[in-house]
């Protein structure tokens, strides 16, 4: 990305190489603040600080995610206060949630369990469930699955190890695959101490 | 030397498999083990699925009077 020295190019070249990333940068406040009006104001603050400090931005270096480590810090500074409670749930617990939760009749019987397990879990209740997570482990997630950053990348955007990208990822992704579970068990696919319900499953 | 790689250690680093984030000798040693063993190699493919769930959930667009809201408030636009 080319980037002008101070001068009469300056705001315009920002507002090129900045607001394609407006999308991106809009939907991880909104997962990150859950509501479109402290989103906005977010994602505004976002680009008034990155426009602040566009010439301390290193040209070489990844422009997204420098917005989203200002985002992160502007996230952080503003707006962490103001969340849920995070979901309660056991480390350990969550770990065997899809063993302890999934009959030995559909692991044996169904070819591909997971694909038949999630396939009734609607997108909303994937956002629902990514809504549960705490933010440290919501952000990891949002960053690696919705908007594709490696680990450096996340690492840095974070300012956190490698090491604790890895951890939260992972701790991130299995409360979330729990939570899908659970409502894949709502919809009745999972042993729920009614075994008849499975057996009423159409077959194909 | 790396660790042997076991069903332990797959589970754990299952997710630096399907990111990418995995190479070299354990990369080598996690494909060898899942390759001969179906436990793991159903393991990382549930993992698999779920991934692609997540990735592709629905993304929320900036709505526009917020692009128009950023770019009149940008100092070289009120210049």
């Amino acid at each position: 990305m080319a980037k002008a020295t101070q001068g009469e190019n300056w705001g315009w070249d920002f507002e090129t190489a900045a607001m394609p990333f407006v999308d991106s940068l809009y939907n991880t406040a909104y997962r990150m603040t859950r509501n479109a009006e402290d989103a906005e104001d977010l994602v505004q603050e976002t680009y008034l600080k990155a426009y602040k400090y566009y010439d301390k931005f290193q040209e070489g270096t990844n422009f997204k995610a420098w917005l989203f480590k200002i985002l992160k810090n502007t996230f952080i500074n503003s707006y962490r206060k103001r969340q849920l409670e995070p979901l309660k749930s056991d480390f350990a617990e969550i770990e065997d949630a899809f063993e302890s939760q999934v009959s030995d009749e559909v692991l044996d019987k169904v070819k591909d369990p997971e694909q038949e397990l999630l396939k009734d879990v609607l997108d909303e209740d994937v956002q629902q469930a990514l809504e549960q997570l705490p933010d440290d482990y919501r952000m990891a997630v949002i960053l690696a699955d919705l908007e594709g950053f490696s680990y450096k990348e996340i690492s840095d955007i974070l300012d956190v190890p490698l090491g604790t990208v890895m951890s939260r990822l992972y701790r991130g992704r299995k409360m979330l695959e729990a939570e899908m579970l659970r409502y894949a068990r709502d919809h009745g696919y999972l042993r729920s101490g009614r075994p008849s319900k499975m057996r009423s499953r159409p077959r194909r | 030397m790396h660790e042997t790689m076991n069903c332990r250690k797959v589970k754990e680093t299952v997710f630096l498999y399907t990111d990418n984030e995995m190479d070299g000798e354990v990369l080598i040693s996690f494909r060898e083990h899942v390759s001969l063993c179906p436990k793991c190699e159903r393991y990382i493919r549930r993992m698999e699925v779920f991934l692609t769930h997540v990735r592709r959930c629905h993304r929320a667009s900036a709505p526009d009077r917020l692009r128009r809201r950023i770019l009149t408030s940008l100092p070289h636009r009120q210049a």
